[in-house]
């Protein structure tokens, strides 16, 4: 098993978010998360990726055969998780590039690889960017910095095709999108996808489901897995709305 | 604050200094104490003509009537002046060396050690330095090239033997010798320091740098440097600073005067790295320093950027006194303060000229049990119309047992004239940290990179040279790796 | 005449000199001021005014011949006029007022912790003459409006106010100082917000030019408490405004606002003072002044933020406009913090109206001056529109209508 979530019940600030929620992702496949408002899905999102303001009740988190909770954040994100934020933050005077650099030098050193140097790396970014159509210019810029809304998840997945994750977290990344950019990050996506890796959509509306097609869809309510199935759920939800799942 | 941020920051804290060494070398030194006989000995060293002595023993006539300014966020025992050395040189250092055969092996392994290589082969490209040892100016480099152009760098003795016309007209002009206690002191006593002018119309070619080393014990380091950048000239200064561990504290006080006529621009930079005292608070360097610029023609510039990382008490506010018509006064200010350091530090900017403008960019971090003030003034006088000043200062607090202040005045005389003043305090941000952590950045990485960028706005204005550096130093005054 | 002498021969009329522990008391302030040299260049709050003027005085005060107090039992509001700084006691079910007592003396000297030397202060204690205590009774939500009169000419006034909002009280408090003659006021308003209780106090200060008003307030909340002031001041005399507040207890906020309207030689000091001393409290200090011919202004505002005090929130803002070439303003605010996790800001700034947007509205065809009174009135339209007592609003309107008619 690729990822192995068992009873998993989290609270914050004394209210129960999650209750003993379950759900496993095998290598190669694209789940989609879909739920109301306050469902629970970005404190899935986030406790996946180790924010510290959670506290767990109860249950476990396997990760490629590492139990998640002995690793912190950053080594979380080293062996290959990468979330892409609801709400990236902005990190004035924090330039683009060295950031990203040092990004992948961490992963690749705990992977005992070599590390990249400065000129590769600014070609593989380069490339990376022109593929999602991001222009050159803006990697001169401060990490989500002044970005609009669209720029923010564009450079969201920019990062994400350069650190290459084994499974990867997208937290409502078509929120405040439009079509136009809506069409290019879920494009960077599909092109990533491997046999290798996995993806982990949190949406709220079925249209980000239009261009990725998840292998399974699970339905979050009140902070456990209601209904999982395949993608005709996605359709339902959209006919229906939440209503009657809740 | 989380576990694990606190845990950095422990490490942090232990930060040690990496410029801590003595270099163990005979010295030269009158008696401790300060009298006149003491004034008398260091212009008999220097070698000067009279009139110097005479300036020296007004100044300390009136230094004797002064009291130290008090009203600095500052805690420190009494300044006992009489135990002090005053001057101190390497033994045979009567005459400065005329090159670097006369310069014992140790001192030039020190500067080596320092990253400052004299040896001509190896000098830094596109900088020439003066470096200061104790009380005495050790070696010019790129004298000859600069000499091409007509500028004259080289140290303030040196000046007042072979330029008197200039020290007579410019010395104490910015800064008088009774402006107050510090100055007054450093006046009667100043023992080397560097001197600069440049021509008319002449842009300096290259970075001039002149970098301060106080090693022996007990010894105040009282440096005076003066720049006059003459009409359309331009000239970038950096100045850098290091001692060793000592557990006693060290005092210094400089003063530096700058005077840019019509239409030049004076930039003058500093890294400011003075044994800070280790993390219970004992030893370090008091930090007392001067540092003024005259705008006195049209349209002339003066531009201060400093960081400030060392130094147990720090006590500086590079100033501009705006004059000409249209000139530029700038500040850009980087201080982070850890352990039981403390810094009260800013900037004075006063508008007297029609459309002068300026610019103050300040950050404060502090950590550990330190206290970091930023204190500045902008005053426009009557006649400056049109004046514009903008400011924006913003402190950093890392852990809960240091304090960060904000201490502005602002004085308006004209009503044509427009200040903005912007102002924040805040901690470190824990969704940037989280952030960073995500893409697999340790928690240490991702506290300097963000530190780092909140510098940003300040350290870019540091010439390229020492820009690099500056951020490595931004990320050793946080990190406990460097030993 | 000097302080000492003022002292001795007034010693009767002056309230508690019966007192031992007063008169001891009063004997250390008095060696305060006979040491004191009034270095004027270290100390800020002295800037612009000749305080020889307020030490070498001659002491005055009557005793006024009638003072009321009105309930108005259907809308729960009172209307207070004091007299010469005295009112009649009057008690019922909801409040109480009486003479400032002996046990209210010491009060703001031990509190004091905000400032330790303040010479106003120190003479209102010396030759307190006058003053009263209001208590809002538990869980109460009341109205009063408090017309301060001096009847008299040449009046040394020193007068101290003891205002108490118990638990769960709510209070709008309107106070008006509209003085013609050439008497001194010194007010000290000692104000305390017991837990759960809201405080929203509005001065209108407008007096001419004779007249002298030193006003000084210290309020501490509580628990769950707020304390909100709004200056209001059109004066032609000298106003000193100097207000603190010290957040005590765990989510209590204090809002200290004002705006002041200076024209021909007149000065005014303003300076507020927040300390926060427990978690999660705000604070909001705002001053605004339009300043015409020579007048002169200052503002002094803090924001100290104890160790303890995490989750502090504390903004300051402080603006200036100058009519006049002749006019000064000076500024300084100051942030003390000694927390980490705080979110504390302060923005300033000073200058003339906008010229652009002037050209712009000459350009609509506006005259010039009629677009410098539309600007003024934007520059202080947020504090005007936030007024909700309709009472306060067309008072204020008048008034503003009044400076700006001189505005040329």
């Amino acid at each position: 098993m690729f990822l192995e979530i068992k009873d998993l019940s989290v609270k914050i600030e004394n209210k129960n978010i999650l209750k003993n929620l379950n759900l496993n992702i095998n290598k190669g496949e694209v789940h989609a998360i879909m739920g109301p408002n306050g469902s629970g899905k970005s404190t899935l999102a986030n406790v996946l990726a180790g924010k510290e303001d959670y506290e767990i009740l109860n249950g476990k988190i396997n990760f490629k055969e590492n139990n998640l909770f002995d690793l912190n954040i950053e080594e979380r994100a080293q062996e290959g998780m990468f979330l892409a934020f609801q709400y990236p933050v902005e990190i004035p005077g924090v330039n683009i590039t060295p950031f990203l650099h040092s990004a992948i030098n961490s992963k690749r050193k705990r992977m005992k690889e070599e590390e990249i140097d400065n000129l590769s790396f600014a070609k593989l970014l380069k490339s990376k960017a022109s593929d999602l159509g991001i222009n050159i210019d803006m990697l001169k810029r401060s990490v989500n910095t002044g970005f609009s809304g669209g720029e923010k998840k564009r450079y969201e997945i920019l990062q994400m095709s350069i650190l290459n994750p084994d499974l990867a977290i997208l937290d409502e990344t078509d929120s405040g999108l439009d079509i136009d950019a809506l069409k290019i990050v879920t494009d960077g996506v599909n092109k990533l996808k491997t046999k290798d890796n996995s993806f982990l959509i949190i949406t709220h509306y079925q249209k980000l489901l239009d261009y990725i097609k998840p292998d399974y869809v699970h339905v979050m309510v009140n902070g456990s897995i209601v209904k999982s199935g395949s993608s005709e759920i996605a359709a339902e939800i959209e006919n229906d709305g939440f209503q009657k799942f809740q | 604050m989380n576990s694990e941020t606190l845990n950095t920051l422990d490490n942090y804290s232990k930060n040690k200094y990496k410029y801590g060494f003595v270099t163990d070398i005979d010295n030269e030194k009158p008696k401790k104490g300060l009298n006149e006989d003491t004034i008398k000995f260091i212009s008999f060293k220097k070698n000067e003509p009279e009139w110097m002595l005479d300036w020296r023993l007004k100044a300390f006539s009136k230094w004797k009537k002064m009291k130290e300014p008090k009203w600095a966020n500052l805690n420190f025992p009494e300044i006992d002046y009489q135990d002090i050395y005053y001057y101190s040189a390497p033994k045979g250092f009567d005459k400065k060396p005329k090159d670097l055969s006369e310069v014992d092996p140790k001192l030039i392994e020190t500067y080596n050690k320092l990253g400052i290589p004299l040896e001509e082969q190896k000098v830094l490209a596109g900088v020439a330095v003066d470096v200061v040892f104790d009380s005495v100016s050790v070696a010019t480099t790129y004298k000859g090239e600069l000499e091409k152009l007509g500028i004259i760098f080289c140290s303030i003795g040196e000046a007042i033997q072979k330029h008197p016309h200039l020290i007579k007209k410019y010395l104490g002009s910015v800064i008088p010798a009774g402006d107050h206690s510090f100055s007054a002191l450093n006046s009667a006593v100043f023992t080397d320091g560097s001197f600069v002018y440049i021509p008319e119309g002449v842009k300096c070619p290259m970075e001039l740098s002149t970098y301060f080393r106080i090693n022996a014990e007990n010894t105040g380091q009282f440096e005076r440097t003066l720049i006059i950048a003459d009409k359309g000239s331009y000239v970038s200064y950096l100045e850098g600073c290091t001692a060793p561990k000592r557990d006693d504290n060290q005092l210094h006080a400089a003063n530096v005067e700058l005077i840019a006529l019509e239409d030049a621009e004076i930039k003058y930079s500093t890294v400011q790295n003075w044994y800070p005292g280790d993390e219970d608070g004992k030893g370090g360097i008091y930090n007392f320093v001067t540092k003024r610029g005259l705008c006195a023609g049209k349209n002339s510039k003066i531009s201060w950027t400093q960081v400030e990382t060392g130094s147990a008490i720090t006590w500086k506010y590079p100033s501009c006194i705006l004059k000409g018509d249209n000139s530029i006064g700038e500040f850009y200010s980087v201080a982070i303060t850890n352990n039981f350091q403390q810094a009260d530090t800013g900037t004075k900017m006063t508008h007297i000229g029609k459309n002068t403008k300026s610019k103050i960019i300040s950050k404060g971090i502090s950590l550990g049990k330190s206290q970091n003030t930023y204190r500045g003034e902008v005053s426009f006088l009557r006649k400056a119309d049109r004046a514009r000043n903008y400011t924006q200062c913003d402190s950093l607090l890392v852990g809960n047992k240091c304090g960060a202040h904000t201490v502005p005045y602002i004085d308006s005389k004209n009503n044509t004239a427009v200040i903005e003043h912007e102002a924040s305090t805040s901690k470190i941000n824990e969704d940037q940290l989280y952030y960073c952590r995500q893409r697999g950045l340790s928690h240490e990485e991702a506290v300097s990179l963000i530190v780092n960028g909140f510098c940003k706005q300040v350290l870019q204005e540091l010439p390229m040279e020492f820009a690099v550096e500056a951020q490595k130093l931004v990320s050793i005054s946080l990190e406990g790796s460097v030993g | 005449m000097n302080i000492q002498d003022n002292y001795q021969i007034n010693k009767k009329n002056i309230f508690f000199s019966e007192n031992e522990n007063i008169r001891n008391h009063r004997e250390k302030l008095m060696n305060i001021f006979e040491n004191d040299r009034f270095d004027k260049k270290n100390n800020e709050s002295l800037k612009n005014i000749n305080l020889e003027n307020f030490l070498d005085f001659k002491y005055k005060y009557l005793v006024p011949e009638e003072t009321s107090v009105i309930n108005n039992n259907h809308d729960n509001s009172y209307s207070i006029v004091s007299v010469n700084g005295q009112c009649t006691s009057f008690k019922d079910d909801k409040i109480e007022i009486t003479k400032i007592l002996e046990e209210d003396y010491n009060d703001f000297s031990k509190n004091n912790t905000i400032e330790k030397n303040d010479h106003f202060v120190n003479l209102n204690s010396l030759f307190l003459n006058c003053g009263f205590k209001i208590v809002v009774k538990k869980n109460n939500n009341i109205k009063i409006k408090i017309s301060n009169i001096v009847a008299d000419d040449d009046l040394t006034i020193f007068q101290k106010n003891n205002i108490i909002c118990e638990e769960g009280s709510s209070l709008n408090l309107i106070e008006e100082y509209e003085n013609k003659n050439n008497s001194t006021s010194n007010i000290l308003n000692v104000i305390k917000l017991e837990k759960s209780s809201q405080l929203n106090h509005f001065l209108i200060q407008d007096n001419s030019p004779s007249h002298n008003l030193i006003i000084t307030s210290h309020s501490s909340c509580k628990k769950d408490s707020s304390y909100t002031q709004k200056i209001y001041n059109f004066s032609e005399g000298y106003v000193r405004n100097f207000h603190f507040s010290e957040l005590l207890e765990i989510n209590s906020a204090a809002d200290l606002q004002g705006i002041f309207f200076l024209k021909d030689n007149n000065i005014s000091n303003n300076k507020t003072f927040v300390k926060h001393l427990a978690e999660d409290c705000k604070s909001n200090q705002v001053y605004k002044g339009i300043l015409n011919d020579r007048s002169k202004a200052t503002y002094f505002s803090n924001t100290h933020v104890d160790q303890v005090a995490q989750k502090t929130e504390g903004y300051q803002l402080s603006k200036g406009i100058l009519l006049s070439d002749n006019a000064s303003y000076f500024s300084k605010p100051e942030l003390k913090i000694y927390a980490d996790d705080v979110k504390c800001s302060h923005g300033s700034t000073i200058g003339p109206i906008d010229e652009n947007a002037i050209f712009y509205l000459r350009s609509r065809g506006m005259s010039k001056i009629a677009a410098t009174k539309l600007l003024i009135s934007s520059f202080i339209n947020e504090e005007l529109s936030s007024i909700d007592e309709e009472q306060i609003s067309e008072i204020i309107q008048k008034k503003l209508v009044r400076y700006l008619s001189k505005v040329k």
